[in-house]
Protein backbone atom coordinates (compact mmCIF):
# COMPACT_ATOMS: atom_id res chain seq x y z
CA UNK A 1 0.00 0.00 0.00
CA UNK A 2 2.29 2.77 0.79
CA UNK A 3 4.66 1.50 -1.61
CA UNK A 4 1.89 2.39 -4.53
CA UNK A 5 1.42 5.69 -2.66
CA UNK A 6 5.02 5.96 -2.77
CA UNK A 7 5.28 5.80 -6.61
CA UNK A 8 2.54 7.63 -7.04
CA UNK A 9 3.93 10.38 -4.98
CA UNK A 10 6.65 10.06 -6.93
CA UNK A 11 4.61 10.07 -10.49
CA UNK A 12 5.22 13.70 -11.79
CA UNK A 13 9.05 13.66 -11.50
CA UNK A 14 8.93 10.35 -13.27
CA UNK A 15 6.93 12.60 -15.83
CA UNK A 16 9.13 15.13 -15.88
CA UNK A 17 12.58 12.67 -16.02
CA UNK A 18 10.24 10.72 -19.04
CA UNK A 19 10.44 14.39 -21.07
CA UNK A 20 14.00 14.78 -20.22
CA UNK A 21 15.10 11.62 -21.09
CA UNK A 22 13.37 11.66 -24.45
CA UNK A 23 15.07 15.18 -24.98
CA UNK A 24 18.40 14.15 -24.27
CA UNK A 25 18.18 11.55 -26.31
CA UNK A 26 16.38 12.44 -29.54
CA UNK A 27 16.98 16.41 -29.54
CA UNK A 28 20.40 17.09 -27.59
CA UNK A 29 22.48 15.69 -30.33
CA UNK A 30 21.26 17.49 -32.34
CA UNK A 31 23.40 20.73 -31.28
CA UNK A 32 26.36 18.21 -30.17
CA UNK A 33 28.08 19.52 -26.74
CA UNK A 34 27.33 23.20 -25.82
CA UNK A 35 27.26 23.00 -22.45
CA UNK A 36 30.31 24.69 -20.39
CA UNK A 37 29.42 23.00 -17.38
CA UNK A 38 29.77 19.20 -16.47
CA UNK A 39 27.10 17.57 -15.88
CA UNK A 40 25.40 19.34 -18.50
CA UNK A 41 22.54 21.85 -18.46
CA UNK A 42 20.14 19.10 -19.38
CA UNK A 43 21.99 15.95 -16.85
CA UNK A 44 21.94 18.61 -14.04
CA UNK A 45 18.02 19.07 -14.48
CA UNK A 46 17.11 15.64 -14.63
CA UNK A 47 19.29 14.49 -11.69
CA UNK A 48 17.66 17.54 -9.41
CA UNK A 49 14.37 16.71 -10.57
CA UNK A 50 15.25 13.16 -9.36
CA UNK A 51 16.33 14.08 -6.20
CA UNK A 52 14.64 17.54 -5.57
CA UNK A 53 11.35 17.05 -6.66
CA UNK A 54 9.36 18.36 -10.14
CA UNK A 55 9.37 22.05 -8.24
CA UNK A 56 12.91 22.55 -7.09
CA UNK A 57 14.21 20.31 -9.66
CA UNK A 58 12.63 22.76 -12.76
CA UNK A 59 13.80 25.43 -10.36
CA UNK A 60 17.73 24.93 -10.06
CA UNK A 61 17.02 23.45 -13.54
CA UNK A 62 15.94 27.28 -14.81
CA UNK A 63 18.63 28.86 -12.71
CA UNK A 64 21.30 26.59 -14.28
CA UNK A 65 20.87 27.28 -17.99
CA UNK A 66 20.65 30.82 -16.95
CA UNK A 67 24.46 30.36 -15.88
CA UNK A 68 25.05 28.86 -19.16
CA UNK A 69 25.75 31.93 -21.21
CA UNK A 70 28.54 32.60 -23.37
CA UNK A 71 30.56 34.66 -20.36
CA UNK A 72 30.18 32.17 -18.36
CA UNK A 73 33.50 30.47 -16.79
CA UNK A 74 31.74 27.05 -16.93
CA UNK A 75 33.62 23.81 -15.25
CA UNK A 76 31.78 21.29 -12.84
CA UNK A 77 28.96 22.15 -10.94
CA UNK A 78 26.27 19.45 -9.58
CA UNK A 79 23.56 19.49 -7.78
CA UNK A 80 23.24 21.03 -3.94
CA UNK A 81 23.00 17.74 -2.24
CA UNK A 82 19.36 16.95 -0.94
CA UNK A 83 19.72 16.43 2.41
CA UNK A 84 17.46 13.65 3.71
CA UNK A 85 14.61 15.10 6.15
CA UNK A 86 14.72 14.34 10.35
CA UNK A 87 12.86 12.52 12.29
CA UNK A 88 10.06 14.34 14.39
CA UNK A 89 8.16 13.10 17.20
CA UNK A 90 4.11 12.91 17.40
CA UNK A 91 4.39 16.74 19.05
CA UNK A 92 6.60 17.95 16.45
CA UNK A 93 9.95 17.87 18.30
CA UNK A 94 13.15 16.83 16.23
CA UNK A 95 14.87 13.89 16.62
CA UNK A 96 18.61 12.84 15.93
CA UNK A 97 18.03 10.49 13.76
CA UNK A 98 16.52 10.63 9.60
CA UNK A 99 13.44 9.98 9.22
CA UNK A 100 12.53 6.55 7.64
CA UNK B 1 -1.58 27.77 -18.89
CA UNK B 2 -1.48 31.29 -17.57
CA UNK B 3 1.81 31.90 -16.49
CA UNK B 4 2.60 29.91 -20.02
CA UNK B 5 0.57 33.04 -21.80
CA UNK B 6 2.68 35.59 -19.26
CA UNK B 7 5.62 34.26 -20.11
CA UNK B 8 5.23 34.47 -24.04
CA UNK B 9 4.05 37.72 -23.71
CA UNK B 10 6.75 39.51 -24.49
CA UNK B 11 8.26 37.35 -26.59
CA UNK B 12 5.16 37.26 -28.52
CA UNK B 13 4.94 41.38 -28.59
CA UNK B 14 8.57 41.56 -29.80
CA UNK B 15 7.66 39.54 -32.72
CA UNK B 16 4.87 41.01 -34.07
CA UNK B 17 6.59 44.06 -33.40
CA UNK B 18 9.23 43.27 -35.54
CA UNK B 19 6.73 41.78 -38.44
CA UNK B 20 4.36 44.75 -38.53
CA UNK B 21 7.49 47.06 -38.90
CA UNK B 22 8.56 45.17 -41.69
CA UNK B 23 5.19 44.80 -43.19
CA UNK B 24 4.86 48.71 -42.93
CA UNK B 25 8.44 49.29 -44.72
CA UNK B 26 7.89 46.36 -47.09
CA UNK B 27 4.06 48.81 -48.12
CA UNK B 28 5.86 51.55 -47.84
CA UNK B 29 8.57 50.55 -50.62
CA UNK B 30 5.72 49.03 -53.07
CA UNK B 31 4.57 46.38 -51.68
CA UNK B 32 0.84 45.35 -51.49
CA UNK B 33 -0.22 45.04 -48.07
CA UNK B 34 -2.25 41.93 -48.24
CA UNK B 35 0.24 40.41 -50.84
CA UNK B 36 1.51 36.98 -49.72
CA UNK B 37 5.06 38.17 -50.71
CA UNK B 38 4.63 40.95 -48.61
CA UNK B 39 4.28 38.34 -45.29
CA UNK B 40 6.69 36.33 -46.34
CA UNK B 41 9.51 38.97 -46.67
CA UNK B 42 7.64 40.44 -43.35
CA UNK B 43 8.99 36.91 -41.80
CA UNK B 44 12.44 36.70 -43.40
CA UNK B 45 13.16 40.40 -42.11
CA UNK B 46 12.15 38.57 -38.75
CA UNK B 47 14.55 36.05 -38.87
CA UNK B 48 17.37 38.84 -40.11
CA UNK B 49 16.82 40.65 -36.87
CA UNK B 50 16.11 37.98 -34.54
CA UNK B 51 19.65 35.87 -35.92
CA UNK B 52 21.79 39.23 -36.18
CA UNK B 53 21.14 39.82 -32.32
CA UNK B 54 22.41 36.47 -31.72
CA UNK B 55 26.06 37.36 -33.60
CA UNK B 56 27.24 38.64 -30.77
CA UNK B 57 26.73 35.50 -28.92
CA UNK B 58 28.37 33.56 -31.88
CA UNK B 59 31.36 35.62 -31.67
CA UNK B 60 31.94 35.62 -28.64
CA UNK B 61 31.85 31.83 -28.21
CA UNK B 62 34.11 31.67 -31.15
CA UNK B 63 37.20 34.17 -29.78
CA UNK B 64 36.58 31.42 -26.21
CA UNK B 65 37.47 28.60 -28.46
CA UNK B 66 39.95 30.18 -29.87
CA UNK B 67 41.39 31.09 -26.86
CA UNK B 68 41.37 27.74 -25.30
CA UNK B 69 43.92 26.85 -27.94
CA UNK B 70 46.39 27.66 -25.40
CA UNK B 71 45.47 25.24 -23.07
CA UNK B 72 46.03 22.44 -25.35
CA UNK B 73 49.03 20.87 -24.03
CA UNK B 74 46.88 20.54 -21.00
CA UNK B 75 43.93 18.73 -22.20
CA UNK B 76 46.00 16.56 -24.09
CA UNK B 77 47.77 15.71 -20.71
CA UNK B 78 44.68 14.84 -19.42
CA UNK B 79 43.07 12.99 -22.98
CA UNK B 80 46.45 10.85 -22.67
CA UNK B 81 45.68 9.95 -19.30
CA UNK B 82 41.87 8.20 -19.93
CA UNK B 83 43.18 6.73 -23.13
CA UNK B 84 41.46 3.75 -24.26
CA UNK B 85 39.28 4.16 -20.92
CA UNK B 86 35.50 4.10 -22.37
CA UNK B 87 33.92 2.69 -19.24
CA UNK B 88 31.39 5.24 -17.88
CA UNK B 89 33.54 5.98 -14.73
CA UNK B 90 36.31 7.06 -16.15
CA UNK B 91 34.72 8.85 -19.26
CA UNK B 92 32.79 11.44 -16.37
CA UNK B 93 35.96 11.93 -14.93
CA UNK B 94 37.59 12.80 -17.76
CA UNK B 95 34.94 15.19 -18.34
CA UNK B 96 34.75 16.78 -15.42
CA UNK B 97 38.77 17.50 -15.36
CA UNK B 98 38.56 18.92 -18.59
CA UNK B 99 35.92 21.18 -17.89
CA UNK B 100 37.50 22.15 -14.51
CA UNK B 101 40.90 22.80 -16.32
CA UNK B 102 39.02 25.15 -19.13
CA UNK B 103 37.44 26.88 -15.97
CA UNK B 104 40.76 27.47 -14.60
CA UNK B 105 42.41 29.11 -17.84
CA UNK B 106 39.08 31.35 -18.41
CA UNK B 107 38.34 30.00 -21.38
CA UNK B 108 35.70 27.50 -22.47
CA UNK B 109 35.16 26.26 -26.23
CA UNK B 110 31.34 25.78 -25.75
CA UNK B 111 28.63 27.59 -26.86
CA UNK B 112 26.54 27.48 -24.03
CA UNK B 113 22.79 26.58 -23.55
CA UNK B 114 21.18 29.58 -22.71
CA UNK B 115 21.30 30.93 -26.67
CA UNK B 116 19.72 27.54 -27.81
CA UNK B 117 17.08 27.48 -25.39
CA UNK B 118 16.12 31.05 -26.04
CA UNK B 119 15.41 29.94 -29.65
CA UNK B 120 12.76 27.75 -28.77
CA UNK B 121 10.55 30.21 -27.28
CA UNK B 122 10.74 32.25 -30.04
CA UNK B 123 9.37 29.65 -32.63
CA UNK B 124 6.64 29.09 -30.62
CA UNK B 125 5.88 32.50 -30.16
CA UNK B 126 5.78 32.90 -33.66
CA UNK B 127 3.23 29.81 -34.31
CA UNK B 128 1.31 31.68 -31.42
CA UNK B 129 1.37 35.01 -33.26
CA UNK B 130 0.41 33.32 -37.07
CA UNK B 131 -1.92 31.13 -35.56
CA UNK B 132 -4.21 34.16 -33.82
CA UNK B 133 -3.73 36.53 -37.00
CA UNK B 134 -5.09 33.76 -39.06
CA UNK B 135 -8.35 32.96 -37.18
CA UNK B 136 -8.37 37.26 -37.63
CA UNK B 137 -7.90 37.54 -33.61
CA UNK B 138 -5.86 40.80 -32.82
CA UNK B 139 -2.31 40.15 -31.54
CA UNK B 140 -0.90 41.33 -27.77
CA UNK B 141 0.47 44.40 -29.35
CA UNK B 142 0.95 46.10 -32.64
CA UNK B 143 -0.38 43.38 -34.73
CA UNK B 144 -4.44 44.80 -34.71
CA UNK B 145 -7.22 42.98 -36.19
CA UNK B 146 -7.10 44.29 -39.43
CA UNK B 147 -3.37 43.48 -40.21
CA UNK B 148 -4.55 40.40 -39.08
CA UNK B 149 -7.30 39.53 -41.34
CA UNK B 150 -4.81 40.78 -43.99
CA UNK B 151 -2.68 38.20 -43.62
CA UNK B 152 -5.08 35.26 -43.01
CA UNK B 153 -6.55 36.59 -46.63
CA UNK B 154 -2.83 36.53 -47.93
CA UNK B 155 -2.32 34.32 -50.82
CA UNK B 156 1.46 33.79 -52.66
CA UNK B 157 1.16 33.95 -55.90
CA UNK B 158 -2.94 34.51 -55.54
CA UNK B 159 -3.07 30.45 -54.50
CA UNK B 160 -0.78 29.26 -51.72
CA UNK B 161 -2.38 30.98 -48.53
CA UNK B 162 0.35 31.31 -46.13
CA UNK B 163 -2.31 29.96 -43.22
CA UNK B 164 -2.44 26.73 -44.70
CA UNK B 165 -0.44 23.62 -43.50
CA UNK B 166 0.49 20.60 -45.60
CA UNK B 167 -1.87 18.45 -44.15
CA UNK B 168 -4.87 21.61 -45.25
CA UNK B 169 -3.98 21.38 -48.39
CA UNK B 170 -4.48 17.68 -48.79
CA UNK B 171 -7.79 17.97 -47.42
CA UNK B 172 -8.58 20.60 -49.88
CA UNK B 173 -6.83 18.69 -52.99
CA UNK B 174 -4.67 22.08 -53.52
CA UNK B 175 -1.74 21.27 -55.56
CA UNK B 176 0.03 24.60 -55.09
CA UNK B 177 -0.33 24.30 -51.74
CA UNK B 178 1.11 20.47 -51.33
CA UNK B 179 3.43 20.99 -54.04
CA UNK B 180 4.92 24.62 -52.12
CA UNK B 181 4.70 22.48 -48.99
CA UNK B 182 6.59 19.68 -50.15
CA UNK B 183 9.19 22.09 -51.82
CA UNK B 184 10.08 23.87 -48.72
CA UNK B 185 10.21 20.67 -46.50
CA UNK B 186 13.12 19.10 -49.90
CA UNK B 187 14.88 22.62 -49.30
CA UNK B 188 14.72 22.50 -45.35
CA UNK B 189 16.20 19.01 -45.26
CA UNK B 190 19.15 19.60 -47.75
CA UNK B 191 20.13 22.63 -46.25
CA UNK B 192 19.76 20.60 -42.31
CA UNK B 193 21.24 17.70 -43.72
CA UNK B 194 24.25 19.66 -45.26
CA UNK B 195 24.96 22.02 -42.24
CA UNK B 196 24.79 19.41 -39.92
CA UNK B 197 27.16 16.95 -42.16
CA UNK B 198 29.86 20.07 -42.63
CA UNK B 199 29.64 20.58 -38.86
CA UNK B 200 29.82 16.41 -38.10
CA UNK B 201 32.99 15.59 -40.70
CA UNK B 202 34.55 19.12 -40.85
CA UNK B 203 34.68 20.73 -37.57
CA UNK B 204 35.06 18.29 -35.10
CA UNK B 205 38.37 17.41 -33.65
CA UNK B 206 39.19 13.48 -33.49
CA UNK B 207 38.75 13.44 -29.49
CA UNK B 208 34.76 15.08 -30.04
CA UNK B 209 34.41 12.04 -32.72
CA UNK B 210 35.18 9.30 -30.07
CA UNK B 211 32.26 10.51 -27.89
CA UNK B 212 29.10 8.51 -27.90
CA UNK B 213 27.56 11.52 -28.56
CA UNK B 214 29.17 11.64 -32.11
CA UNK B 215 27.19 8.00 -33.05
CA UNK B 216 23.89 9.79 -31.79
CA UNK B 217 24.62 12.84 -34.14
CA UNK B 218 25.24 10.27 -36.64
CA UNK B 219 22.03 8.08 -36.87
CA UNK B 220 19.80 11.13 -36.21
CA UNK B 221 21.72 13.06 -39.62
CA UNK B 222 18.98 10.20 -41.08
CA UNK B 223 16.20 10.78 -38.69
CA UNK B 224 15.79 14.90 -39.36
CA UNK B 225 14.20 14.53 -42.24
CA UNK B 226 11.16 12.42 -40.83
CA UNK B 227 10.88 15.39 -38.49
CA UNK B 228 10.62 18.03 -40.98
CA UNK B 229 8.59 16.03 -42.80
CA UNK B 230 5.93 15.91 -39.71
CA UNK B 231 6.54 20.01 -38.73
CA UNK B 232 5.69 20.67 -42.76
CA UNK B 233 2.76 18.04 -41.88
CA UNK B 234 1.66 20.50 -39.16
CA UNK B 235 2.96 23.76 -39.44
CA UNK B 236 1.39 26.79 -41.32
CA UNK B 237 3.24 27.36 -44.26
CA UNK B 238 4.55 31.02 -42.75
CA UNK B 239 6.04 29.57 -40.01
CA UNK B 240 7.98 27.20 -42.49
CA UNK B 241 9.34 30.46 -44.33
CA UNK B 242 10.46 31.14 -40.72
CA UNK B 243 12.32 28.02 -40.48
CA UNK B 244 13.42 28.00 -43.91
CA UNK B 245 15.41 31.25 -43.69
CA UNK B 246 16.81 30.19 -40.54
CA UNK B 247 18.47 27.07 -41.59
CA UNK B 248 19.84 29.27 -44.61
CA UNK B 249 21.03 31.32 -42.16
CA UNK B 250 22.68 29.16 -39.96
CA UNK B 251 24.11 27.06 -43.50
CA UNK B 252 25.87 30.74 -44.32
CA UNK B 253 27.20 31.32 -40.97
CA UNK B 254 28.41 27.90 -40.41
CA UNK B 255 30.32 27.88 -44.07
CA UNK B 256 31.86 30.99 -42.85
CA UNK B 257 32.80 29.87 -39.32
CA UNK B 258 34.62 26.30 -40.95
CA UNK B 259 36.48 28.29 -43.12
CA UNK B 260 37.69 31.20 -41.18
CA UNK B 261 37.77 29.79 -37.78
CA UNK B 262 37.19 26.39 -37.44
CA UNK B 263 37.60 24.30 -34.21
CA UNK B 264 41.32 24.01 -33.42
CA UNK B 265 42.59 20.55 -34.04
CA UNK B 266 39.56 19.57 -36.68
CA UNK B 267 40.15 18.65 -39.70
CA UNK B 268 39.20 21.97 -40.91
CA UNK B 269 41.82 24.10 -38.87
CA UNK B 270 43.89 21.76 -40.73
CA UNK B 271 42.67 22.69 -43.76
CA UNK B 272 43.10 26.09 -43.34
CA UNK B 273 46.75 25.10 -42.15
CA UNK B 274 47.39 24.10 -45.57
CA UNK B 275 45.54 27.05 -47.55
CA UNK B 276 47.47 29.88 -45.60
CA UNK B 277 50.75 27.90 -46.14
CA UNK B 278 49.87 27.40 -49.84
CA UNK B 279 48.90 31.39 -49.74
CA UNK B 280 52.34 32.16 -48.13
CA UNK B 281 54.43 29.92 -50.56
CA UNK B 282 52.90 31.56 -53.34
CA UNK B 283 53.46 34.99 -52.30
CA UNK B 284 57.16 33.67 -51.79
CA UNK B 285 56.99 33.94 -48.26
CA UNK B 286 59.45 31.65 -45.87
CA UNK B 287 57.21 28.71 -44.32
CA UNK B 288 56.13 29.22 -40.78
CA UNK B 289 59.17 28.62 -38.82
CA UNK B 290 58.94 25.12 -37.63
CA UNK B 291 60.55 25.80 -34.39
CA UNK B 292 57.46 28.34 -33.23
CA UNK B 293 54.98 26.04 -33.93
CA UNK B 294 56.09 23.93 -30.93
CA UNK B 295 56.47 20.61 -30.31
CA UNK B 296 54.29 18.92 -27.95
CA UNK B 297 55.92 17.89 -25.01
CA UNK B 298 55.58 14.50 -24.56
CA UNK B 299 54.01 13.88 -20.89
CA UNK B 300 55.32 11.07 -19.18
CA UNK B 301 53.01 9.46 -17.35
CA UNK B 302 53.45 7.23 -14.30
CA UNK B 303 50.33 5.37 -13.59
CA UNK B 304 51.98 2.63 -11.85
CA UNK B 305 54.95 3.34 -8.75
CA UNK B 306 58.39 2.21 -9.44
CA UNK B 307 58.76 -0.66 -7.28
CA UNK B 308 61.43 -0.81 -4.86
CA UNK B 309 64.32 -3.43 -5.50
CA UNK B 310 65.89 -6.06 -2.41
CA UNK B 311 69.13 -5.38 -2.09
CA UNK B 312 70.97 -8.65 -3.22
CA UNK B 313 72.44 -10.48 -0.63
CA UNK B 314 77.03 -9.79 -1.49
CA UNK B 315 77.35 -13.75 -2.48
CA UNK B 316 74.85 -12.41 -5.58
CA UNK B 317 76.47 -9.01 -6.45
CA UNK B 318 78.03 -8.35 -9.70
CA UNK B 319 80.37 -6.40 -8.98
Amino acid sequence: MSRSLQRLRLLPRNICVAILVSYRAVISPLYGDVCRYYPSCSSYTLQAIQQHGVVRGIWLGARRILRCHPWAAGGVDDIPEPHPRLATTRAGFVLAHKEQ
Amino acid sequence: MDIFALLMWPIKWVIEAILVGFHTLVTALGGDPGSGLTWVLSIVGLVLVIRSAMIPLTVRQIVSSRKSLEIQPEIQRIQKKYKGKKDQFSREAMQRETMEAYRKAGTNPFASCLPLLIQMPIFLGLVQVLTDANNRMPGVGLLTERLATLFSESTLFGVVPLHMTMADGFAEGSLPVIGVAILLTLIMVVTQFYTQLQIMTKNQTPAMKESPMYKQQRILLYIIPVFLLVSAWLFPLGTMFYWLVSNIYTLVQQLIIINKLPTPGSEAALAREARLARKRQRMGLPPIDEATAAEEPSVELKTQRQQPRAKRPKSRRED
